[in-house]
């Protein structure tokens, strides 16, 4: 029953009141039962699946489960792991770990470890290879932390159009924590690189089932050792201060702050110093974005085979409204906060903008403590809505080099770098 | 004298009738909703028991469970199990929006030929087929 009819239904009323026809009142008020008696909607699930069109929602559309260690978060795969963190966890800067997405390659990752057992080894291109327990490792190098955002590659791949197959991330694919651990160049050091090595090699606990050499086997990633980058990795045994979770590469992961999580080898076993360039399939042929300025392209010059591709690194410029999410209706005249986070691979967050007309006029949110470069970047914004009607929220954020959120959105045959301008469809209700 | 004890009665015969209208009144114009529930399954979650620790050198985290999709029934389905369940679950597949023919049967390819997925020939069409009646635009059910 809308507003409007129940406005008319009160001057009937009130008209048949003032002449004192009680019984037609009650007359009325025997025709107005079934109204009363009227059942509100029942919930209804999400959909299994979305497209042809761009994901509507903010988070992938899979059930929670709970996994070991973890709170109920979003399903997408079972077999190996990947489970999305639900919108509301974005409020605080730092994303609690039994929160904290998943993303495993290969199918054989650990379910447990044995330190007694477990050792990391720095190999290949070295002076001195070097074989570190983990007591070795805490006691023989000095502690190191930062906080940075950890966010999957393919995060939002569920936005782009057309769709293009792969994980399909809502917008929950990423986390930010505070790592502590051990600074890989202190390691380097101590295992001396021989001259002339060109790349560092990560490899992890986990295997897949296919065939030696190729991606469905071992899972690999590699950085230039002249990549300044290199100077603030950090192999990390905490995270938040706490052990990493089984499902984020406990007991050792390595930290790449600012760039993409397909760096950050979780469950790390092997250091390995490259006298040639990475051919692995993880390097060569996986996790590629196309050479242009935005990293985007079109399905047709794929086609054509004109896209050159290069290692997907840094991540762009991303901001976000987490509260309200659009679930509830607002009352017009009622004071509300817009209130999310911001955040970049290519340092810290200068300016996070909201609009209420969906983009026609900005004004700057107030920006919440900062964590250092690599972080989320909280904000807020005061907000009443006077009138009544779908609003539509934008947010953008500028970081510390000059760039600002596009308008357009991405795409590339991998589904990588969204981060695209994020609107939300808020609903304001008349109030008397 | 009954004539005015009917005068008597009658401020009180109509505060009752004002009574009775300001109740249904206040009825008709309930300022809430109540008392509905659904019988719609939403479906919910058990807690996971908290594994037991011991405080020796390993640190366990337990198996990792599974959650099966149900995949429809069809030609092509016992190959899709066989083979492409080597390397991941069949989740892999009802995540996928609703993609064009020819993207199944390239993403097929790219698991034999970049992936190393060793699948005969014919069972490699019947996954096509199988993925293309069952997962593609038009095809594809709720």
């Amino acid at each position: 029953m809308n507003f409007s009819h129940r406005k008319v239904s009160r001057r009937r009323l009130l008209k048949a009141l003032g002449a004192g026809a009680g019984s037609l009142a009650i007359a009325r008020f025997a025709a107005a039962r079934p109204w009363l008696g009227q059942e509100p909607a029942s919930p209804q699930h999400m959909p299994d699946f979305t497209g042809p069109g761009a994901n509507p929602y903010w988070s992938s559309v899979g059930p929670f489960v709970t996994e070991p260690q973890k709170a109920p978060l979003i399903l997408l795969t079972d077999r190996p792991v990947q489970l999305e963190t639900p919108r509301h966890y974005f409020l605080q800067a730092f994303t609690p770990n039994d929160a904290f997405y998943v993303r495993w390659h290969l199918e054989t990752l650990p379910n447990s470890v044995d330190l007694k057992e477990w050792r990391l080894r720095i190999e290949g291109n070295v002076e001195k290879p070097l074989t570190l327990s983990f007591p070795e490792l805490l006691k023989q190098f000095a502690p190191a932390s930062v906080s940075a955002v950890n966010q999957c590659s393919g995060n939002s791949r569920s936005r782009l159009q057309p769709r293009v197959a792969g994980g399909q991330w809502g917008n929950g694919a990423m986390g930010c924590a505070l790592w502590s651990g051990v600074k890989l160049r202190e390691i380097l050091e101590a295992a001396r690189v021989k001259k002339g090595s060109l790349q560092v090699q990560f490899e992890g606990l986990d295997r897949g089932k296919g065939p030696e050499g190729y991606g469905s086997n071992r899972f690999m990633k590699s950085l230039d050792l002249s990549n300044p980058v290199l100077d603030e990795v950090i192999l990390a045994h905490s995270m938040n201060s706490e052990p990493l979770p089984m499902l984020n590469g406990f007991p050792l992961r390595v930290i790449v702050p600012g760039y993409f999580a397909t760096y950050w080898m979780k469950s790390l076993a092997s250091i390995r110093v490259l006298d040639k360039e990475d051919d692995n399939f993880w390097m060569k042929t996986a996790y590629r974005i196309p050479d242009t300025p935005d990293g985007s392209t079109t399905p047709e010059e794929v086609k054509a085979g004109k896209v050159k591709q290069i290692p997907i690194a840094r991540m762009p410029v991303r901001s976000f409204l987490i509260s309200p999410d659009g679930s509830s209706k607002i009352p017009a005249g009622l004071p509300v906060q817009l209130r999310g986070m911001a955040f970049s691979g290519h340092g810290g967050i200068r300016s996070v903008e909201v609009s209420d007309n969906g983009g026609s006029s900005w004004r700057a949110a107030r920006l919440g403590e900062g964590h250092g470069p690599y972080s989320f970047r909280t904000w807020d914004s005061p907000w009443t809505p006077v009138r009544p009607g779908t609003h539509e929220i934008a947010v953008r954020a500028t970081d510390e080099e000059g760039n600002t959120q596009p308008e357009g959105s991405v795409w590339n045959p991998g589904g990588y770098l969204w981060n695209a301008i994020e609107r939300q469809k808020i609903i304001v209700g008349s109030n008397a | 004298m009954r004539h005015a004890r009917i005068s008597a009665a009658l401020p009180k015969f109509f505060a009752a009738v004002v009574t009775l209208l300001l109740a249904a009144s206040a009825a008709l114009y309930a300022e809430f909703n109540a008392g509905f529930y659904s019988e719609e399954r939403m479906g919910s979650i058990r807690q996971t028991l908290p594994a037991v620790q011991s405080s020796g050198v390993t640190y366990d985290a337990g198996a990792f469970p599974l959650f099966p999709p149900s995949l429809p029934a069809g030609t092509g389905r016992d190959e899709v199990k066989a083979f492409c369940n080597t390397c991941h679950s069949p989740r892999y597949i009802t995540m996928q929006p609703f993609l064009p023919p020819e993207v199944w049967a390239a993403e097929v390819n790219k698991m034999i030929k970049t992936y190393g997925a060793s699948i005969p020939d014919d069972s490699t069409e019947r996954i096509i087929h199988y993925l293309e009646t069952n997962f593609s635009t038009g095809t594809r059910k709720q």
